[in-house]
């Protein structure tokens, strides 16, 4: 409990330090949004339009340090403020149109490059040497090193484009009316496909590589030749004494990228025009948009630190050493 | 040390554990259903009938959002010209105003006072009539939020009243001619709807009641829109098809993807080698047109800094420039060089030819440039660079913005040619922001720069070489970036502002044009094409170079010129 304890202070201090980098950033950027909205129309919008423009967003002559000392009262009750680029639309509003699909398609990638990555790893250290172990994680470190961009956009080219097999974009077809219906699943999962395969394949590589090793390393351990020794099942020994404890690297691992699902998925969405977060966040960029920036920011550090708090978690109950340490 | 694992030892599927077995039975599932995806080829959708499909603003996904008055670009694209009307439309291409919801206007009391007599029959979408009161109530609105003031009226007018329903009576501050311009620009908003409106700068305005032709919110989701015609649209027959349908784009790219594809019919994008790329794929019905009416790409020279006070010196530079490399490197051959008047298309009604013929200076003469040079006293040193008369050389950054790829590559034109004059010069990208507030503030030698626009050369020269739009050095400034000013330009401008005569107008914008080509307060480049691109497999009527009825651009929403448009397109 004390350990657990230490860790939420820990995040705390974390949350407080990114929310204050988060307000001082993006206004250490040259220029304001007004004047980028105004600069926007190069010149067909009178130059009377930008202190209209001042008002409308309410950008304030204040100093700095009391500027900052609001907006951490405002975020500390819920207030996220309103967003700029999506003018008048309040920040939390705006990440809600994106959140809901960013975790859908980043966390089921990687979920599902996961277990798929851990589960091929686990074969490929058991059955070392044999076919999966000498041909699958070369191969997939060399997909892996292709730039994820290119691979996009050739996937994209190739099944999208030219064959035509999957949609060009978008998370459903525009006629779609969303709601938990068959269709609209099959619908989903169909503009899901492409994005999602392109986001496994170049992942895939680390978790199985990441796994084997650790396999690998403890197969030759003394504990799991003890297992052997006293005549258990081979499945028992591989999945209950090898597989768990090698689990450990990947579960760090597996943790880290859940939490970067929410800021790491950009280039994906852009390259398949996907609604997400990481679409808000260079728009948000683009436009100086101060607020939704701060907000996007927010929603990234809390997942990152929420899901270590999660991987902490369960390391107390994967290792039974840091659960002595703890009390 | 490592034990190699026997192959017998691999646990087989059903000595696994209950959840492992789930969980791989469940990857057998993905797996399958992904290649049962993939098997389905993609169904091109036929498009809906009687739906133009737009493509101008660029997003990831649709904020719901049709507030006419509010300035920060967060309206749906319609809302602008479609949707809500001005009292006139501005047709940029014959350079008039097209009466709309006004009929016409006169000035009174020694044009201190402008009269709008407003449509009759015109009737919002939801059946109320419109009349003169819904527009001097939009325009107290705007005096009472500042934050809806987006072109500044109340910066001219002391007041508006109602004389009769079909009247409504502008009071200006001063005798300001230009200040109609931007009346007839403002669009209406009614009084019944927006006097309940609590806070009009952050209303959403989800259920638009409006004029225009098309009002009828008919779907709203985050990929894709409709809007549907207005029942009560004033134009008897018209709009001539039943609305308009908006899917989102989050990219450039992507958008021209769809043009192809015919999924899009009419959009404003960028697309180079667009001959090639678009119509070739279907020459019957893919077409464009970019006339040169989005202004002209200036070279600025800050005037506050030797040498460039000196229009000697200005001019010279300009000869140095290749203008016609410039066009075929950054431009893509879709425009041609500017002419001395530094005047787009869009002035084509006010253009004196005269005044354009006699400004030499805007054709490509090294040589010329050298001896001027060479004779206005700054010698070229033995290094090849020239120095002001202090010793100082001419080691100047051109300012350009990083990733505005034209705009760099006409940059590295001109750093090329100065270099040709005696000049240092190197090209220096900035990120936007930072950019923006150098030329605002004055902190530059040379940099690329648009100019500022409007319905008068007098919008466009107030901007480029009157006193009035001069701040000091380190103080942003909207234009005049290059700060120059000459008290022959302030007295040509003052008496446009005061000129109610078209004859008389017409005299004025000469003179200014014969002071721009004779003073050479900025160097102009090459006209912007405003880009449209549409698709004629189910709609016609579209504005072309044989039919330039209007701009054709879905850019094009300032002054309601898209209006035109709407109201002309036909099914076939």
């Amino acid at each position: 409990m004390h350990y657990l304890l230490r860790r939420l202070g820990f995040y705390l201090l974390a949350a407080w330090a990114a929310l204050t980098i988060n307000f001082f950033l993006p206004r250490l950027m040259p220029g304001d949004p007004a004047s980028t909205l105004f600069a926007r129309f190069k010149g067909k919008l009178d130059p009377a339009a930008i202190e209209a423009l001042r008002a409308t967003f309410g950008l304030t002559d204040a100093p700095l340090w009391r500027q900052y000392l609001t907006s951490l009262g405002h975020v500390l009750q819920g207030d996220l403020g309103v967003s700029i680029a999506y003018f008048p639309s309040p920040v939390a509003e705006v990440i809600g149109t994106g959140l809901g699909w960013t975790l859908f398609l980043a966390g089921s990638a990687v979920i599902v490059s996961f277990a798929i990555g851990t589960l091929l790893g686990v074969v490929a250290a058991w059955w070392r040497r044999g076919w999966a172990d000498s041909w699958l994680p070369s191969t997939l470190i060399f997909v892996g090193a292709f730039p994820y961009f290119w691979l996009a956009m050739a996937a994209l080219y190739v099944l999208g484009f030219t064959l035509g097999w999957f949609p060009l974009g978008h998370a459903y077809s525009d006629d779609a009316v969303p709601g938990w219906t068959w269709a609209f699943t099959a619908d989903v999962l169909r503009h899901a496909a492409l994005p999602m395969t392109t986001i496994v394949l170049v992942t895939l590589g680390g978790w199985l590589l990441t796994m084997r090793n650790t396999m690998i390393s403890l197969l030759g351990s003394d504990y799991v030749n003890l297992a052997r020794a006293k005549g258990l099942p081979s499945a028992q020994v591989a999945l209950r004494y090898a597989a768990r404890n090698a689990l450990l690297p990947s579960v760090t691992g597996f943790g880290m990228a859940l939490g970067f699902v929410l800021g790491g998925s950009l280039l994906t969405e852009i390259v398949f025009s996907y609604p997400g977060q990481g679409y808000l966040l260079v728009q948000a960029v683009r436009a100086q948009d101060y607020p939704l920036m701060q907000g996007i920011f927010l929603v990234i550090t809390l997942a990152v630190l929420g899901t270590n708090w999660l991987v902490d978690l369960i390391y107390l109950w994967l290792d039974p050493r840091t659960r002595d340490a703890g009390s | 040390m490592m034990r190699r694992a026997h192959p017998a030892a691999l646990p087989s599927l059903a000595a696994l554990p209950a959840r492992a077995r789930g969980a791989l039975s469940a990857l057998a599932l993905v797996a399958s259903s992904l290649a049962a995806l993939a098997g389905c080829a993609r169904d091109r959708a036929e498009l809906p009938p009687g739906m133009l499909v737009v493509t101008q603003e660029q997003t990831g996904s649709w904020v719901r959002n049709f507030n006419p008055l509010t300035t920060a670009a967060a309206a749906r694209w319609p809302t602008l010209a479609g949707v809500y009307e001005p009292l006139f439309v501005f047709n940029s291409v014959r350079s008039e105003q097209v009466p709309w919801l006004a009929t016409g206007y006169e000035w009174h009391e020694g044009n201190r006072v402008l009269r709008v007599t407003t449509r009759e029959g015109v009737r919002w979408s939801d059946g109320q009539p419109f009349s003169a009161r819904d527009v001097a109530f939009t325009f107290q609105l705007m005096r009472r939020h500042p934050a809806l003031d987006r072109r500044g009226v109340w910066g001219f007018l002391a007041g508006v009243r109602v004389i009769d329903p079909r009247t409504v009576e502008f009071v200006f501050q001063r005798v300001f001619i230009p200040g109609f311009d931007e009346v007839a620009a403002q669009l209406i908003v009614p009084e019944h709807v927006w006097r309940d409106v609590q806070d009009p700068v952050t209303f959403a305005n989800e259920q638009p009641v409006a004029t225009g032709p098309f009002t009828e919110v008919r779907a709203f989701r985050g990929q894709v829109y409709e809007l549907g015609r207005n029942p009560h649209y004033w134009q008897p027959g018209k709009p001539a098809f039943e609305g308009l349908r908006f899917p989102a784009y989050p990219s450039n790219d992507r958008a021209n993807l769809a043009l192809v594809f015919d999924e899009v019919e009419w959009a404003g994008n960028f697309i180079p080698a667009i001959d090639r790329v678009f119509v070739g794929r279907d020459p019957a019905h893919h077409a464009y047109w970019f006339p040169l009416t989005a202004g002209v790409v200036y070279l600025y020279a800050n005037t506050t800094r030797a040498p460039f006070g000196d229009v000697r010196v200005r001019k010279a530079l300009s000869m140095a420039l290749d203008r016609n490399l410039m066009v075929d490197v950054a431009a893509f051959r879709y425009t041609h060089p500017a002419d001395a008047t530094g005047m787009s298309e869009s002035y084509a009604a006010w253009r004196d030819s005269a005044a354009a013929a006699a400004g030499d200076w805007v054709s490509h003469d090294p040589a010329g440039a050298n001896q001027m040079l060479d004779r206005a006293g700054y010698p070229r040193w033995r290094d090849g660079v020239r120095r002001l008369p202090d010793g100082k050389p001419w080691r100047w950054e051109v300012l350009c913005v990083s990733g505005w790829s034209d705009w760099v590559r006409a940059s590295q034109v001109i750093a090329r040619d100065l270099r040709e004059v005696g000049v240092d010069a190197t090209v220096r990208t900035y990120d936007f922001g930072a950019w923006f507030q150098r030329v605002q503030e004055g902190d530059f030698d040379l940099s690329l720069g648009w100019c500022i626009e409007g319905p008068t050369p007098w919008h466009m020269y107030r901007w480029l070489m009157s006193s009035a739009t001069i701040k000091p050095i380190g103080q942003a400034s909207a234009g005049n970036w290059h700060r120059y000013s000459s008290s022959a330009a302030d007295s040509v401008l003052a008496a446009f502002e005061t000129a109610t005569d078209p004859a008389e107008q017409r005299r004025l914008s000469s003179a200014m044009q014969r002071l721009f080509v004779a003073e050479a307060p900025a160097i102009p480049l090459y006209p912007n094409p405003t880009w449209a691109e549409f698709n004629t497999r189910r709609f016609t009527g579209f504005p072309s170079a044989e039919n330039p009825y209007c701009d054709p651009s879905p850019n094009k929403m300032e002054r309601g010129e898209i209006l035109l448009v709407l109201t002309s397109l036909r099914p076939r």
